[in-house]
């Protein structure tokens, strides 16, 4: 059975695009069938990160304006043929698409894939309504920083009123080191504030500047993100598996520092 | 005067301008003649009637009041005085009474209000859940949640300041009762979070004390002054 999951935030620059990229990457690693749609119409950028911005030949538009076939807009990853990527348009804006629109596309890629992976554009306007038209459910990507968990409150609100109800927590970039000394909220304090179920808590890491400048998603590399990553998408697809302890690893790296002060 | 009677409605219902010099029976056929004109308008409406205009004694008022009745489908309920003083007792009963009565019933709402989201109530609203930054609940009666507040909370909307706020951890940004607001003090989200974890959460209650919102525990003494 497939689903339709949309990947939001509210407030922009989190990290909904770098998570649909490895959070797809990562499905796919997993022998499922995935697509990711771009809905950030006039700001393309999910093709970047997934480093196939070389191959665009159509577009989400195009597709909802019949100039061309579903299969033809559709971009194969180059490491995963099991991975599709649908860009968005970058000459266009929000409203060349409606809500209708978007639930027939992703109604229609249901049949071809196991999860659709729709990547939200910030903000609560029409792209946001276009990107939650035809989910099934909703993972919420937040940072620990009070302005993005207040946007990521009101988005699961808005979530919930037009009635997706499973809804899923990402905490993006949590410094542990900042946690310990207490400048930092803490992943419970998070939790406490949105009151929705976590499903991975991803650390602040360079290596994912890294990854996203090369267009190479990190998902299941032995870096600390990209381990979190493959978490998440082994939780999404229902397996059950305990949290990474960010605590003990950052304990090591804090030794390692220390060694050479 | 160019018309010697004069419609004009308001909230309670019609208010009837008077020429004083007409003598009173042609007086009363033209009154007759100016609500057989907007009958249709009128049609069977349960109205409250006030004069103007003129002096009436107690019968000639009960005449026009029977003519109307009898004459016409328009049911007349009541006379308003247009005594200042007493109109203003009356509306003060009636919205005590409208208090009264909001503070003793009130309304269940499950689930946590996220920001950006606004809860209204006529009456008392019991929330099961929490309320969160940005949001904001409005209640003409009382409002108690079993949650946390750490939103906007305005009770006695309709400016009653006998109102009060419960909640079982009280964080809000700002609270309201009639016409007082309270605010939070100025510190940071994380700060006040860090501090709330110091202490157990306790149900506290928020209520007009002096003109202003005391917060306060809830004891048993609590009880009897609300």
């Amino acid at each position: 059975m497939s689903e339709v999951i949309v990947i939001t935030s509210g407030k922009g620059g989190v990290g909904k695009t770098t998570t649909t990229a490895n959070v797809g990457t990562g499905l796919a690693q997993l022998n499922k069938k995935v697509v990711l749609i771009d809905t950030d119409i006039g700001l393309r950028n999910l093709d970047v990160v997934m480093g196939l911005e070389n191959r665009i030949v159509y577009n989400l538009v195009d597709v909802i304006e019949g100039n061309c076939r579903i299969k033809q807009a559709l971009i194969k990853d180059k490491k995963y043929p099991n991975l599709a990527l649908l860009p968005s348009a970058q000459t266009r804006d929000k409203s060349s698409v409606s809500p209708e629109q978007m639930k027939k596309l992703t109604d229609e890629l249901r049949e071809e894939f196991d999860y659709i992976l729709l990547d939200c554009p910030a903000g609560i306007e029409q792209g946001f309504q276009n990107a939650i038209a035809g989910a099934d459910r909703a993972i919420v990507v937040t940072t620990p920083e009070v302005s993005a968990i207040r946007d990521a409150d009101r988005i699961i609100g808005l979530l919930e009123a037009n009635e997706i109800r499973q809804i899923q927590l990402i905490v993006n970039r949590l410094r542990m080191d900042m946690v310990k000394r207490g400048d930092m909220m803490t992943v419970e304090d998070v939790c406490e504030i949105l009151s929705i179920n976590l499903i991975g808590v991803v650390p602040d890491d360079e290596q994912i500047v890294i990854s996203t400048n090369q267009g190479e998603p990190l998902v299941g590399s032995d870096a600390m993100a990209g381990k979190a990553f493959a978490n998440i998408c082994r939780r999404i697809s229902g397996e059950e598996v305990p949290f990474l302890d960010l605590q003990k690893k950052a304990g090591v790296f804090a030794k390692l520092a220390g060694l050479f002060k | 005067m160019s018309q010697p009677v004069i419609i004009k409605s308001n909230q309670y219902g019609i208010h009837l301008i008077l020429d004083p010099d007409l003598p009173f029976e042609e007086l009363l056929d033209r009154i007759l003649e100016k609500f057989l004109g907007s009958e249709k308008f009128f049609q069977n409406a349960h109205v409250a009637i006030s004069f103007g205009g003129r002096e009436l004694s107690g019968e000639e008022e009960y005449r026009i009041v029977d003519t109307i009745c009898s004459r016409t489908s328009i049911h007349i309920i009541c006379i308003i005085d247009q005594d200042e003083a007493r109109e203003q007792y009356t509306k003060q009963r009636v919205e005590q009474y409208l208090a009264a009565e909001s503070e003793n019933t009130g309304k269940f709402y499950k689930g946590t209000l996220r920001s950006g989201q606004v809860l209204e109530c006529e009456t008392s609203i019991i929330i099961i859940g929490d309320v969160n930054p940005g949001a904001k609940i409005i209640s003409v009666g009382n409002i108690v949640i079993l949650g946390a507040l750490k939103g906007i909370a305005y009770a006695g909307a309709s400016g009653n300041e006998g109102c009060f706020v419960v909640a079982l951890d009280m964080n809000p940004v700002q609270v309201k009762i009639g016409n007082v607001i309270g605010r939070s003090e100025d510190k940071g989200i994380l700060a006040s979070i860090r501090e709330r974890k110091k202490t157990a959460a306790e149900p506290q209650i928020a209520i007009v004390s002096d003109g202003r919102i005391l917060i306060e525990p809830i004891t048993k003494s609590t009880f009897q002054n609300i």
